[in-house]
């Protein structure tokens, strides 16, 4: 893949439904705690920047992959989830076997939710439990134990929707390395067609970086996390699933395709509050975003629901801001993004190339022609690989 | 036609820092009508930047002020500043040297401070005339009563004498100026004697060159006067001679009691040596005046810039400092860890941050400052003796008979409960006692004799955190003995770094060493490769650290809005790291290079 046909017209849209019951202590994502009356004016706003979106060049191509995220996309219940997916399909035109995916909480998972999801269109939902360790959900500030999370996984496989993945963290603080691989196990189980697995970011802001900070909560060393995610990556293995990304695994064919275009470089679409996307000059133009001569544009919006709501009932766009990229910095979003995948990522520069081969020296990268891709070694270290291939 | 001497004074403030003395100047030169109040900028004689920020004086000024006093004559008073720093404790002395008289301010709730005094028994010693001014009385916790007690038995002038004044709100402010014109001589010289001019300061113009400022003590001076330097041996013509009003203000001549400038063409600062004696080529005086000594450096450091490709540009700004900064002396050096830079020599450790920061600020460098060193004498075997100022080449031990530290008399005035503190700071910092004495009220001098290599680092600091803020510092250079002197080294990774070798005192090798390679593992990122920080002296490792290799560096969710703000991490840490210096395989950054200055002893 060239530079040039990563800014093709984008075939990937994201819609971002920031609502939650709660925040979780380590979180700082564009959430909104708020009542359905909110909820129903963010998705008339939502609706009216889709309608803008899809009436321009810049929704002209078949749409691969629909993501709906959160906050909590599964907490907008069957019939606001409907009219918004009535509007998707009618705005824009989506190839066969789209993928639809859909993030849920397992507090809203039912058998009879997974049904109308399914009949909605939804291809894959991607179902947040976190933990199997009731102490470490309540720590987490999750809403659910992990008794109603394991359940919520099984109606989700018994349910018609084809791809099933689920999202797991480790290296929590008070979480044992036992008690987290014995979850996953629980978790796997049930083989799910994808497993994404995150050690703990304690994030400025959060709760939990609080606690860590003041002493009351103690972090896990660094020789404990590795052990947790090299444990975990092997159990992963052997139950089936391939690592294809620093954090997620798959059964074969089921990657997340949306996500997979990030980090090859792709262009997207974006709606909703605090959504973030990238587009070739063109179709930013076609968004009324400036785009000069630059090869690539991302924008965002505004971050806080509300506020998104307010600027489009006063008839702009929700978008907040957005920066030309240039060559360079698409070169290196791309290397950075690719190397995050076990496929790796073509690589043109003699310079990087070279740098590519004293690194691979050490057993962290391996090259192969111009494709470069990181070693299991390589990913625990891989942001410092990437300082050091940029800054060669 | 020129005032009679008669009615010239010529005087100086000597004055703590903070004890008021720019604003007290502020007040007489509107007193004197010499500066309007409305044209008055906060303290007219502090003009660079960096010296109103820091409160100190850098640069002396002279300012002629015209004042009829109450006896209804005509006066010319010239007041002339002195820098207020104890790194320029000779740049004081030619200052005072240029005066009859001095007012001695002090503030009255704190008393007299220890530069403050070091600087009154140079007056004395010039036989100045002395005024007492206990400023700031209108403060609530001013104790005029005992300050001019402390001024009465520290210094030997009648409490009586003491004016009491506040410059900030005028009060007793022509008072002062009648004690400057009844209490203080007149310049005494002869006109028709050979010239004899003190340089007492001198500052580069970019149009017009360098500008003396001097005091002629005999003869005459105008403009085609023929000048020889009697040290310098410089011979130029005058084109002007002036006096300050505060702007430069050309005149017909500067008779023998008269304070003002000359401007001969002179190119260079170095030309115009501070404490020199300025004579007639044609008719030459058989003596210069007393007291010349060549301004020599005390403390040295690398400067080095931080890209590599600013050092034409480093270059240039030196030049350009040291025209108007005779004290400051460099020339190349070349490092293996940090490239091309200068080994650039000080008066002390604040004109090594003023140059630095003005560097930074005037000419946008950035730079690596080594760890200062003072100036070694090695004695060899072959019977020569060598000046070293850098550590890097001190030879090698089996060349070496003894090394020879600079050492210095040191005074500390302080309030008595903080004595414990401040003299086992002097003795960690291996001095030795020579007397205290205690004055009136509670406080006390003391006097030690210490390496000058024990006080330039944070010396100071120390000082001030162990008093409080209360003890104030001067010292003197006492010269050389042979100490246990050795090389401290440090290894990163096996590799010796030249620029953070140091010379330090054999006792104190290994908790040196273990402390700076302690601090260097703060300040050193982890590498992919452990990295191993060693001490050593003489090849003989006396402290060792480690620092781990980087195990876990990866952003665990990177997903469509992560990708701008991951991206300019990125951007930024690449920065970051084009910055850092290499040691073989291993990147340090700046700061490692200044370890030395930030341990905690």
């Amino acid at each position: 893949m060239t530079a040039d046909d990563s800014l093709a017209p984008p075939r990937s849209l994201y819609i971002h439904l920031p609502f939650c019951r709660r925040r979780c202590a380590y979180c700082d994502f564009a959430i909104s705690i708020s009542g359905p009356d909110l909820q129903d004016r963010y998705l008339d706003s939502l609706l009216e920047e889709l309608h803008f979106v899809s009436r321009t060049s810049a929704a002209a191509a078949p749409l691969q992959t629909v993501h709906l995220g959160g906050g909590t996309p599964s907490l907008l219940g069957t019939e606001r989830l409907a009219r918004l997916m009535e509007a998707v399909a009618a705005g824009f035109s989506m190839e066969d076997g789209c993928e639809v995916a859909l993030e849920a909480n397992p507090e809203e998972v039912s058998p009879a939710a997974a049904r109308e999801w399914a009949r909605l269109g939804i291809t894959r939902a991607s179902l947040g439990i976190q933990s199997l360790s009731d102490p470490t959900l309540r720590w987490l500030g999750r809403g659910h134990d992990a008794e109603l999370g394991l359940s919520a996984l099984g109606w989700l496989r018994e349910s018609d929707i084809p791809q099933v993945s689920c999202d797991l963290i480790f290296a929590i603080p008070g979480q044992s390395t036992g008690t987290f691989l014995n979850g996953l196990d629980r978790v796997l189980r049930f083989e799910p067609d994808h497993l994404s697995c995150y050690e703990l970011t304690l994030e400025p802001g959060t709760t939990t970086r609080r606690l860590v900070d003041r002493g009351r909560a103690r972090p896990v060393a660094e020789a404990v996390a590795l052990e947790q995610l090299r444990s975990a990556r092997a159990r992963l293995l052997a139950a089936g699933l391939t690592r294809y990304e620093v954090s997620n695994y798959s059964r074969p064919g089921c990657q997340s395709r949306h996500n997979l275009n990030y980090w090859r470089g792709g262009t997207y679409l974006a709606l909703g509050a605090g959504s973030h996307g990238f587009l070739g000059g063109a179709a930013a133009s076609a968004l009324g975003l400036p785009a000069g001569r630059a090869r690539g544009v991302r924008y965002w919006h505004f971050r806080d629901a509300a506020t998104y709501v307010r600027v489009l009932g006063q008839g702009s766009s929700g978008i907040r801001d957005s920066e030309q990229l240039e060559d360079s910095q698409i070169g290196l979003e791309r290397l950075a993004l690719g190397l995050r995948l076990t496929e790796g990522v073509e690589v043109a520069e003699a310079q990087l190339l070279a740098a590519s081969r004293r690194l691979a020296a050490h057993g962290w990268l391996v090259v192969e022609g111009e494709r470069v891709r990181a070693t299991p070694e390589g990913m625990e270290i891989l942001d410092r690989l990437t300082l050091e291939l940029i800054a060669a | 036609m020129g005032t009679p001497t008669a009615r010239i004074r010529n005087f100086s403030i000597i004055a703590h820092i903070d004890h008021g003395k720019s604003t007290l100047a502020d007040r007489l030169l509107e007193a004197t009508g010499t500066v309007a109040a409305r044209e008055m900028t906060e303290q007219v004689l502090d003009t660079m930047d960096l010296e109103r920020e820091r409160g100190i004086t850098i640069k002396a000024q002279a300012v002629r002020m015209p004042y009829r006093a109450a006896d209804g004559l005509d006066y010319e008073l010239n007041l002339i500043d002195t820098p207020g720093h104890v790194d320029f404790a000779y740049e004081v002395s030619r200052a005072l040297a240029a005066c009859e008289g001095a007012l001695l301010v002090v503030d009255a709730s704190q008393g007299i401070e220890a530069q403050t005094l070091a600087n009154v028994y140079k007056a004395m010693e010039l036989n100045l005339e002395i005024v007492p001014v206990i400023n700031k009385i209108d403060l609530p916790q001013a104790e005029p009563t005992r300050v001019a007690e402390e001024v009465e038995s520290v210094i030997g002038i009648s409490r009586e004498r003491c004016l009491l004044v506040s410059a900030r709100t005028g009060e007793g402010v022509g008072e002062v100026l009648e004690a400057v014109v009844r209490q203080l001589p007149a310049p005494a010289g002869d006109d028709s004697l050979p010239l004899r001019a003190l340089i007492f300061d001198c500052k580069y113009d970019a149009y017009r060159g360098v500008v003396v400022y001097v005091r002629v003590f005999e003869g005459r001076l105008s403009s085609g006067t023929q000048i020889r330097m009697m040290a310098g041996q410089g011979t130029f013509t005058v084109d002007e001679v002036g006096c300050f009003r505060p702007g430069m203000e050309e005149v017909a001549e500067l008779a023998a009691g008269e304070v003002g400038y000359l401007i001969a063409s002179i190119r260079n600062v170095r030309d115009s040596k501070v404490g020199d004696t300025i004579t007639e080529a044609q008719r030459p005086a058989t003596q210069a005046l007393p007291g010349y000594r060549q301004a020599s450096p005390m403390v040295w450091a690398g400067l080095f810039p931080v890209d590599s490709d600013d050092y034409p540009d480093l270059k240039e700004a030196l030049d350009r400092l040291q025209l108007n900064d005779a004290a400051l002396v460099f020339e190349p050096e070349t490092s293996a860890a940090l490239g091309f830079g200068f080994r650039c020599g000080f008066l002390g450790l604040l004109h090594m941050e003023i140059v630095q920061e003005r560097l930074e600020r005037e000419f946008d460098l950035e730079l690596i400052t080594t760890a200062p060193s003072v100036a070694y004498r090695v004695n060899l075997r072959d019977g020569q003796q060598i000046e070293i100022d850098n550590p890097d080449q001190l030879p090698d031990p089996s060349q070496v008979i003894s090394i020879e530290e600079p050492r210095v008399k040191l005074e500390v005035v302080t309030p008595r409960e903080y004595l414990g503190g401040i003299m086992e700071l002097c003795q960690e910092r291996r001095g030795e006692f020579r007397h205290l004495e205690y004055q009136v009220g509670d406080r006390a001098l003391l006097t030690y004799d210490l390496p000058l290599g024990e006080i330039i680092h944070d010396f100071y600091d120390q000082l001030k955190s162990r008093s409080r803020g209360y003890a104030s510092m001067d010292y003197e250079l006492a010269g050389y003995r042979a100490e246990q002197l050795v090389k401290l080294d440090v290894l990163v990774a096996g590799n010796s770094v030249d620029a953070l070798s140091t010379i330090v005192h054999r006792g104190q090798a290994q908790g040196q060493g273990k402390r700076l390679v302690r601090r260097m593992k703060e300040v050193i990122p982890r590498q992919l490769f452990e990295v191993a920080l060693q001490a050593a002296v003489g090849g003989k490792v006396v402290a060792r650290e480690t620092i781990p290799a980087l195990r876990k560096d990866v952003l665990a969710k990177c997903y469509g809005g992560d990708i701008t703000r991951k991206r300019k991490l990125l951007e930024k840490q690449r920065e970051g790291k084009q910055r850092m210096k290499r040691v073989g395989s291993v990147e340090i950054p700046q700061e490692a290079f200044m370890a030395v200055l930030t341990i905690d002893r």
